[in-house]
């Protein structure tokens, strides 16, 4: 009996996961990822890297069949920065839209040849802030950090003033403030603008108090080390959020762990706000002259500009604001660090709005992303997106005029959520399109020629048949990425070439010329093989 | 073969250990200045020992001094080993033995590099031997704390010591790495052909061949003048093709570099050469930089390599210079120069300038990251070796061998029948010579360098209070001004440390009055201070500088007694009541 009531339960948690009404909390992504495991179990098998400091576990969803680590694999990471819940989302629905879809000839057969590992959430702790009684936007997992070096750790957290449930902002009458009330749109606050002869009036903090009475607000809740922080390319050292020293936190370092003995991944897809999916790199010679290289090799950004031009051919959403990768960011480490083709979008960004004619809107002239996206989502007929300025009292500013609001936390970069589903929808097939181009080597104008004396000579040439170089360039260079290993075994001696021999990047549709002299007879057999590449056997008879 | 030496070296322990101590009587003994003259542990310094000799050593030394010696296991190694961490200090007195300033040693990142657990393990024993007879020990470990682990990487120790290898083998630690990318691990190291325990060179007669035999000393190779035919071509360490890619040893133990494992500026192998996955890849590290956050009370570290007689301080890499600025390159320069006197032969060098540019090392991370004053001592010279500096150090190497050391460093050429290369010949050095001390130098530059360390251990911060004046203000008011004084060199944050705020600041807090306000007084003779406004009790200060005081000030209303307390991360805490 009892266990009737545990199956339908868990059932009833499946099926409302399934067609939820908003993003998914810790327990729900766990249960979405198990639901999976069980309805498909031959094709996936979930598994927790680690647990973090919250007591949260880090999912990891192996897809694929037979013998997953040694065939070309996809890295799929969701939960990159706390606060983009849709990145868990694409992730987590990529996997469901992959499985739903695993019936068909081309899934079925995409399934054979690559494994896809897709860990939807690595910031747990700081995504299921949005799903607690007091919602703000966080970055941070559950390590208790002293952000402003005081010696105290979360000494000084955001407090609602209005009672509402989410974090704000406040503006403070003052006459030593440097803001003002938008023209264009009375809920927007706008710096003052020197050349326009304006003199500020408002200041601008964040919804809280100066718990420890060191003239700063709020900066040190709790929230401790961003995922998207503490990578090891372009660290920031001691800025707050970035843990004490580069790959500190569990959560990073389980992930490493594993995709550094993971040689089959040839390619790494991650959600969250790096962009170079609308629009690819550029490639800048300056960049990878230096010691410490910070610029994509040109042959892989070609890859990158060839990716892009699917993704955006798939994605309708277009204009994507300009990014640049943040110090410490997952997506760069991927590139530099683990030398793999790395694609990164936060899969989402506020559309460029149109004035109401209706409402007799005038374009708007400031260039404000604010009132851009209050535009939009009023048109959207969203709810829950903007907080009226209203009074409050506030024991730091006795005397002054204290009022909270301004758009709401984690509004601007996560869509309502009934247009998650066709955003999850096209990133799919992006992926799908993606896996398409891997590098797969393949043998072409295999010649053996027999030559007096018992002399045969082999030649062949090994083909890439994908678009993407079967390593990256940056990969070539690192013991992190494996080459193709070629293999000749015969019974006889071998007079040129090599019994065993290794061919590092073969750009996408290239080819690589071999040849052996060999005084053997009989069977020999010839294997190409590479973790992220493929293996290939051939027989010879000699 | 393998066993053999085990069993050698085992004995040889066993010997040092135990049967020593019977040696001599008490009474037959006369003390040689400076050393123990009768210890309670007795430690033969003229040997090497594994990785168990040092932690013997360690757990003897925790016995005999409870009150002085603590052994703790930190970490596991990759293979499963204890990483040990001795940590010494008069348990006794001088308050909370975490607290009291810190000096950190290790030895061995490099595999090949013994001594320098030699070295660690000496320093050990002699302050824990020295404590009852030698007032400035007594008074050091009173004040101070040393955290000693004698080798930082025991899986690579115990593979140089025991399996076959040469003088510059393994530097890497033992965790497998595919070094040629071909999908195989390991597959093509040294082979220890004549099956001595020591990988030495190939040699093979050819007449085209480049060198020829020194008249003066037929074992060494010399290669010919230009208008000059030879006899010999040089093959390279024993070893054979063994997964037949037309390349000999090029795939043995390793490689990756734990030198370069530390977060700190920290780059990818394709840009510095050694790094593992990622910074504190490597367990061992980790253990470490784990324990040396939990411990802020460190303030000075050194890590032994060897060798070249070298005293090093950062930055590893011309990247990082402006990291280092003048105010701490001036305490460095300070240690630095004393060590040189300290250390006859050894030269004070900067890496990046001096040695070669390179990211992620230890002494980097240390001082760069925790803002720890951090040296590494390259250890042993030639100077110490044979009195002909002009002369080629190798020829010295040779002459060394034949007078002082009788032939005992070397394996003669033998002749071998090589699956590639047909009739070669096998020999030369050993690989306990060359990069190591011989044993009768062992022990003499074993103190010097403790010497040193000592000195800088010395130098860490030691916090007075040096004077606590009250002044009536009327109305029932006082002034209470304390004086702190920094009797040391180093100040209690260097200035890598107060730029980015690692350690929180020291804090200045009175006691027996209610304080009204805080301050810190710049100029006392012009009135000039700076008032802290919140929390005025505790006063914060960003440094107490190194032989300088601190003045801090508070007015308050009532009160007789006053009790004024520092509590610096780096300094100690103390008190003194008026």
């Amino acid at each position: 009996m009892q266990k009737i009531t545990v199956l339908s339960l868990l059932f009833l948690t499946v099926s409302l996961g399934v067609s939820a009404q908003d993003y998914s909390n810790y327990s729900s992504l766990t249960s979405r990822a198990k639901a999976l495991e069980k309805k498909y179990p031959t094709l996936v098998k979930v598994k927790s890297l680690t647990q973090t400091l919250g007591n949260k576990d880090i999912w990891m969803l192996t897809i694929g069949t037979g013998n997953t680590s040694e065939k070309p694999a996809i890295a799929v990471v969701g939960g990159v920065e706390g606060a983009h819940l849709l990145g868990v989302e694409l992730a987590i629905g990529f996997a469901e839209q992959l499985l739903a879809q695993s019936g068909t000839d081309s899934i079925k057969t995409l399934l054979d040849k690559q494994t896809f590992y897709v860990f939807p959430n690595m910031s747990p702790d700081a995504s299921e802030q949005y799903f607690t009684k007091l919602k703000y936007a966080r970055s941070g997992n559950a390590r208790a950090t002293d952000d402003d070096r005081d010696g105290k750790t979360n000494e000084d957290p955001f407090e609602d003033l209005n009672g509402d449930g989410k974090i704000t902002m406040m503006r403070i009458e003052d006459p030593t403030g440097e803001w003002l009330i938008s023209e264009e749109d009375a809920r927007v606050m706008v710096k003052a603008d020197f050349s326009k002869g304006q003199k500020g009036k408002y200041l601008l903090l964040s919804e809280g108090m100066d718990n420890d009475k060191d003239g700063v607000f709020n900066e040190d809740g709790e929230g401790g080390v961003a995922f998207n922080k503490n990578m090891s390319y372009n660290y920031p050292n001691f800025v707050s959020g970035s843990g004490e020293h580069m790959v500190s936190e569990k959560e990073n370092r389980a992930l490493l762990d594993f995709l550094f003995e993971a040689f089959n991944v040839y390619a790494v897809v991650s959600f969250g706000p790096y962009n170079n999916l609308s629009a690819p790199v550029s490639f800048n010679k300056a960049g990878v002259g230096k010691r410490i290289i910070s610029s994509w090799y040109k042959e892989d950004a070609d890859v990158n500009e060839l990716v892009s031009k699917s993704y955006n051919k798939l994605v309708k959403e277009k204009n994507a604001p300009a990014t640049t990768g943040t110090p410490g960011n997952f997506a760069e480490w991927a590139y530099f660090h683990y030398g793999r083709f790395s694609f990164s979008t936060p899969g989402w960004w506020v559309p460029e709005s149109k004035p109401d004619t209706t409402l007799k809107q005038k374009a708007l002239t400031e260039k404000n992303g604010e009132a851009n996206y209050l535009r939009w989502a009023e048109q959207q007929k969203a709810s829950n997106f903007f907080t009226p300025w209203t009074v409050v009292k506030h024991p730091d500013f006795p005397e002054q005029k204290v009022e909270v609001g301004g758009v709401d936390p984690f509004a601007m970069i996560n869509p309502p959520y009934t247009m998650v589903a066709s955003i999850v929808k096209e990133h799919t097939e992006f992926i799908e399109a993606l896996a398409k181009m891997a590098p797969e080597i393949e043998t072409a104008n295999l010649k053996i020629e027999k030559l007096d004396g018992g002399l045969t000579r082999i030649s062949l040439d090994v083909i890439n048949k994908g678009a993407m170089a079967t390593q990256t360039k940056v990969g070539e260079k690192t013991n992190w990425v494996k080459d193709i290993h070629v293999a000749l075994k015969s019974n006889g001696q071998m007079i040129t070439g090599k019994a065993n021999q290794t061919i590092s990047a073969i750009p996408g549709y290239g080819s690589e010329h071999l040849t052996w002299l060999v005084k053997a007879s009989g069977k020999a057999t010839l294997t190409l093989e590479s973790p992220s590449n493929g293996k290939k056997i051939i027989s010879i008879n000699l | 073969m393998k066993s053999t030496i085990k069993n050698i070296f085992y004995t040889l322990s066993i010997t040092a250990l135990t049967l020593q101590a019977n040696a001599q009587e008490p009474n037959q003994i006369f003390k040689a200045s400076g050393s123990p003259a009768n210890p309670k542990v007795q430690v033969s310094w003229n040997k090497y020992y594994d990785y168990e000799g040092h932690v013997e050593i360690a757990k003897k030394l925790a016995k005999a001094y409870p009150d002085l010696v603590k052994v703790q296991v930190i970490g596991k190694t990759a293979q499963g080993r204890d990483l040990i961490l001795l940590a010494i200090t008069d348990y006794k007195s001088g308050g909370d033995p975490d607290r009291k300033p810190g000096m950190y040693i290790d030895g061995n990142i490099h595999s090949n590099e013994i001594q320098g657990s030699e070295f660690a393990s000496y320093t050990a024993w002699y302050l824990a031997e020295s404590f009852g007879d030698t007032p400035f020990i007594k008074e050091l470990l009173h004040d101070k704390i040393f955290y000693i682990v004698p080798s930082i990487n025991p899986d690579g120790r115990d593979n140089f010591i025991h399996e076959p290898n040469n003088a510059n083998s393994p530097r890497s630690g033992m965790i497998a790495v595919d070094n040629d990318r071909d999908g195989q691990i390991n597959e093509d190291g040294f082979d220890d052909l004549d099956k001595d325990g020591s990988i030495t060179m190939m040699r093979r007669k050819d007449p085209n061949g480049r060198y020829k035999l020194d008249p003066t000393d037929p074992r060494r190779m010399v290669r010919v003048e230009a208008d000059e035919k030879g006899e010999y071509e040089m093959l390279g360490y024993e070893g054979i093709d063994n997964d037949g890619d037309g390349k000999v040893n090029e795939d043995g133990e390793g490689f990756y570099d734990p030198n370069r494992d530390w977060a700190w500026n920290w780059q990818p192998n394709y840009i510095q050469g050694g790094a593992f996955k990622y910074p504190f890849s490597l367990p061992e590290n980790r253990a470490v930089a784990d324990f040396v956050m939990k411990h802020p009370n460190i303030a000075a570290a050194q890590s032994y390599h060897n060798n070249g007689g070298m005293i090093l301080r950062g930055p590893g890499a011309a990247e990082d210079e402006g990291t280092y600025n003048r105010e701490d390159v001036r305490v460095y320069d300070a240690l630095g120069k004393k060590g040189e006197e300290l250390i006859p032969g050894y030269k004070y060098l900067v890496v990046y300038k001096d040695l070669y540019s390179v990211f992620g090392g230890e002494l980097d991370w240390f001082y760069g990251n925790r803002g720890i004053y951090t040296f590494s001592n390259e250890l042993w010279n030639n100077f110490l070796m044979y009195d002909k500096p002009d002369e080629d150090p190798q020829a010295s190497a040779y002459k060394f061998d034949k007078y002082l050391l009788f032939k005992d460093a070397f394996v003669d050429w033998k002749p071998y029948k090589h699956p590639q290369y047909g009739d070669i010949e096998i020999g030369g050095f050993k690989k306990n010579y060359g990069r190591m001390h011989p044993g009768f130098l062992l022990e003499s530059d074993a103190h010097r360098n403790m010497a040193f360390t000592i000195y800088h251990a010395y130098h860490t911060p030691k916090l007075e209070i040096t004077a606590i004046d009250v002044k009536d203000l009327g109305n029932g008011l006082k002034q209470v001004t304390a004086t702190i004084y920094n009797d040391r060199m180093m100040p209690t944050h260097a200035s890598q440390d107060r730029k980015y705020h690692i350690e929180v600041p020291d804090v200045v807090s009175l006691s027996g009055a209610k304080v009204l306000a805080g301050m810190i007084v710049e100029d006392k003779d012009m009135n000039i201070a700076t008032e802290q406004k919140t929390d005025p009790t505790n006063i914060k200060l960003d440094n107490i500088p190194g032989l300088d005081k601190v003045m801090v000030r508070w007015i308050v209303s009532g009160g007789s007694k006053f009790t004024v307390k520092v509590d610096s991360k780096k300094g100690g805490i103390i008190e003194k009541t008026l």
